[in-house]
């Protein structure tokens, strides 16, 4: 009987387990984008490459740092590509030296909005980030930041934990840039609240927990398709987030990681980053006009500007007093 | 004993062995954390442990886990207490029935109904509060599960079976005569209950409820799932806050080390009080079946006992199971439970679509199977050198033997990664057999305890007998022992295996992007923001469960039929 029973379980087990041939080549992505992102986009690398073997680890920047660098401690990284948006952590990744420059084949036809670009980290996206909102709650749609010490927002409002994700982090440091830590003080002093991840706080607005959070495009677009009551509304003063992916410099993976770093740059790649509704770096390639996204140009006119490797020293301090603000009683 | 080369036989490389894997998997690990919490630059420091200890988050998480463990407890006791008197003393109809509904939470992984409450009573959004507020017209939400209330809430409905059971059985076992002469001396039901039946049944609530203690103060799930948001950190949260999100450092990783240490402590005592009081009250209670217990007579009563009895399962365990497959089953978080939003395709997404969610179910799966095989094999070893063997140095393998019962699950994870991430020669970090180092670790305990319960009735005379026939030390376990307790090995297998299965605390702090187990799956999921998907994985979980735990108890009736 047990003997039976174990073989049920085993059976089980494999028929699970039963998934693609082994490839030769192997590679490991760590990345923040989410499931319904890098999974269409894996299937398509999947097809176009079917001698390597892609994995990925989706997370939030700050989860993925921190394992990378309990990683490093214990000697090895697993990851041989990372893409996430938290700009500033490539910088430092670049400072550091783990990095191995690749220079895209198709780099003329990219935009490239990172300064100081050596090839080390290439954009694959331009993340925006607005204000998500459930049309059930709340009827007249934010127009500006300020909007959102409004009584219509009172108490449930959103932003994600910027120790957890990276476009949170990055748009704390756009705001206060643009507007001051007493921004931040007003949100709190109408009731804002810190969440988890940054497909957290968007959920948590279509289940109504939240009238509406800080959120990025892709997310929140995706589950508008899916039939959730939210909308995203974009202020005068846009937060656009580059989203780089880079090679760490100790892959035994090179081939494969360049392979990929070129898939997701080249025309296919890039038309299913604009599919899924975030905007793409090719000029070659445009958003599906349902999305209401604005144009890259007009995006990037509008976007708050900052300066990546003077974020780099302030992360600590500015995630600490960002969080103080949003636990205040 | 002499050391000559023809008397190192069967009995010392069982010896060696049980020493060997409760060093390598139990010792080390947990030497390690106190070795990081007061070994700082090569020195003994006491100062900066206690720096710790008096930072915010450390003292308040410290604080948090001693108020809803205590809150748990006693809720939990009061909960436990009632329905097995309910179910064992009194004329409740269909006793049996209820007896085993109640026993049902503990199939319900108690994250997987933290995840549920949520859906159900978070302020705003949850379905009841919704409820209260659209249909009956409330102004304001009526609960917030993000409360300390609401997680000692949720984690006495999923925790109170452990003061059931205890109870039950001694109820059950109790000597009526005990109480029948009370009565015939003139005493009435009151003084009985007062001065006969609490004082026996004491030491089994005490006990059971000591049981919830150290079971709440180690939990991991529900306040992670609820606590969070609301700054609620119990100790398990807060060392996967500081392992996960601080990066690593020497630092956080140190505070988890002294964290880890203040939860050995703690559930060092816990056990401790328990020894007491179990051993102050060994009261002949077992003394033969003369009568049946009276029963009181519920009259009136019983019926609407009975529906209310009813009412608590359909509200604890019906209500959440149910909102998780629903839940699950939606297009999106948030929509309305209508026919029109509901699809099957989150369920199919993961169970054949998805990498992530498939790697889960299997890992989880072989994990539990690798862990139940090898910690039952370990277990017979240990504790037949424990039980039958007169070995010197004995007392050091009890006292080894003893320690996975009082180390919590996250200070197993924590000490298997300071053992086993490379700094010993062997890198395991990121893969899944550093999970399994842990999961052999963590459930030792339970292989020790049904092992060692059935070595216990084989007596040693067999062994001899078959030594005197001329049988080899090795034939004489072969073809005497494992025979006999062969029961309790299997025991030691389900009872490791069907925890594994759903298992959090550890996995949580070890899993790397390849290595997720159901229980991450579910929780990262959530936490994520993919809250469908997440309870999607949820109900394919209970399925899992629920089916291995029917198999199981009607393998075991056979088994024990034939």
């Amino acid at each position: 009987m047990k003997r039976t029973l174990l073989a049920l379980a085993a059976g089980l087990a494999l028929a699970l387990a039963a998934g693609p041939a082994a490839a030769q080549q192997k590679l490991y992505v760590y990345t923040s984008m989410k499931e319904s992102l890098i999974g269409e986009l894996r299937s398509a690398f999947a097809k176009k490459h079917p001698e390597v073997k892609m994995d990925y680890q989706s997370a939030g920047a700050g989860k993925l740092m921190a394992k990378i660098a309990a990683e490093r401690e214990s000697g090895k990284i697993l990851a041989d590509v990372l893409w996430t948006s938290e700009v500033p952590d490539f910088y430092q990744l670049k400072a550091q030296g783990m990095l191995l420059p690749y220079t895209p084949r198709e780099i003329k036809s990219l935009v490239n909005p990172l300064p100081e670009y050596d090839g080390s980290f290439t954009a694959v996206r331009l993340g925006t980030l607005g204000i998500a909102y459930n049309t059930r709650l709340v009827k007249s749609p934010p127009a500006s930041w300020q909007d959102l010490q409004k009584p219509a927002f009172k108490g449930a409002f959103g932003v994600a934990n910027p120790a957890l994700s990276g476009t949170a982090y990055m748009s704390v440091s756009l705001l206060t840039k643009a507007f001051g830590w007493e921004f931040f003080e007003k949100l709190r002093a109408n009731g804002a609240k810190m969440g988890k991840g940054s497909g957290q706080v968007v959920d948590d607005t279509a289940s109504g927990d939240l009238v509406a959070s800080l959120a990025v495009d892709y997310i929140t677009l995706d589950k508008i398709g899916k039939g959730a009551t939210l909308a995203l509304a974009y202020p005068p003063e846009m937060l656009v987030i580059p989203s780089p992916v880079a090679i760490f410099k100790a892959t035994p993976n090179a081939e494969a990681a360049k392979k990929f770093v070129d898939f997701v740059l080249s025309k296919e790649g890039q038309t299913i980053i604009a599919h899924e509704g975030t905007l793409p770096v090719r000029s070659d390639v445009t958003v599906p006009a349902q999305y209401k996204l604005p144009a890259v140009d007009d995006a990037m006119k509008r976007a708050i500007k900052i300066d990546y490797v003077k974020l780099m020293a302030e992360k600590e301090a500015s995630v600490k007093k960002f969080t103080e603000i949003m636990q205040k009683k | 004993m002499s050391a000559a080369a023809p008397r190192f036989g069967t009995a010392q490389v069982l010896f060696g062995l049980a020493v060997g894997i409760l060093v390598i998997f139990v010792a080390v690990p947990v030497l390690l954390i106190f070795f990081n919490a007061f070994w700082v630059n090569g020195a003994f420091n006491v100062a900066d442990v206690l720096k710790v200890l008096r930072q915010k988050d450390t003292y308040e998480a410290l604080l948090n886990s001693l108020v809803l463990a205590s809150g748990v407890t006693v809720t939990g006791t009061i909960v436990g207490t009632f329905f097995a008197w309910l179910v064992t003393r009194t004329d409740l109809p269909f006793k049996g029935a209820m007896k085993v509904l109640f026993l049902v939470p503990f199939m319900l992984p108690s994250f997987i109904g933290a995840l549920a409450w949520k859906m159900l009573l978070s302020p705003r959004s949850g379905y009841i509060n919704r409820f209260f507020q659209e249909v009956l017209g409330f102004d304001g939400p009526v609960f917030d599960i993000y409360t300390y209330g609401g997680i000692i809430g949720v984690e006495t409905m999923y925790l109170f079976p452990f003061v059931f059971i205890q109870v039950c059985g001694a109820l059950e076992r109790m000597d009526p005569t005990l109480e029948e002469s009370a009565r015939i001396s003139g005493a009435d039901l009151f003084t009985i209950t007062r001065r006969i039946t609490i004082p026996l049944v004491l030491p089994s609530i005490l006990s059971g409820a000591l049981l919830i203690m150290l079971y709440s103060m180690a939990h991991f799930g529900t306040v992670a799932v609820l606590g969070i948001e609301a700054g609620i950190y119990n100790i398990p949260t807060l060392i996967y806050e500081k392992i996960h999100q601080s990066a690593g450092s020497f630092d956080s990783i140190r505070t988890g080390t002294v964290l880890a240490t203040v939860l050995v402590v703690t559930a060092a005592f816990i056990l401790w009080l328990q020894n007491r009081v179990l051993s102050r009250g060994r009261y002949q209670i077992i003394a033969g079946k003369s009568f049946r217990p009276t029963e009181l007579k519920l009259r009136g009563l019983r019926y609407p006992l009975l529906a209310f009895c009813l009412a608590y399962i359909a509200f604890t365990i019906v209500l959440p199971t149910v909102t998780i497959f629903l839940v699950g089953g939606l297009k999106t978080y948030g929509l309305p439970l209508a026919a029109e939003n509901f699809t099957w395709g989150n369920y199919r997404h993961i169970l054949f679509e998805w990498q992530l969610t498939r790697d889960a179910i299997w890992n989880s799966i072989t994990l539990g199977l690798a862990a139940a095989l090898i910690t039952m094999f370990a277990g017979v070893i240990i504790s037949y050198v424990i039980v039958k063997m007169k070995v010197r140095g004995k007392g050091i393998l009890e006292f080894l033997g003893m320690l996975p019962f009082s180390v919590p699950g996250s200070v197993i994870a924590l000490g298997v990664i300071l053992a086993w991430s490379g700094k010993f020669g062997v890198n395991l970090y990121n893969t899944v057999w550093i999970i399994l180092v842990a999961y052999i670790a963590r459930y030792m305990a339970f292989s020790l305890k049904a092992n060692s319960a059935a070595l216990e009735q084989v007596h040693d005379s067999l062994v001899e007998a078959a030594r005197a026939s001329g049988a080899t030390m090795w034939q004489a376990l072969r073809d005497v022992v494992v025979p006999l307790v062969r029961p309790g090995m299997l025991a030691a297998f389900f009872l490791i295996f069907l925890p594994a299965l759903r298992e959090l605390t550890v996995s949580v702090l070890l899993y790397g992007p390849t290595s997720r187990t159901i229980g991450v799956a579910i929780y990262t999921l959530n936490e994520d923001g993919e809250t469908v998907y997440s309870a999607a994985l949820a109900g394919i979980a209970l399925v899992i469960i629920v089916t291995g735990e029917v198999v199981i108890k009607r393998f075991f009736k056979t088994a024990s039929g034939s």
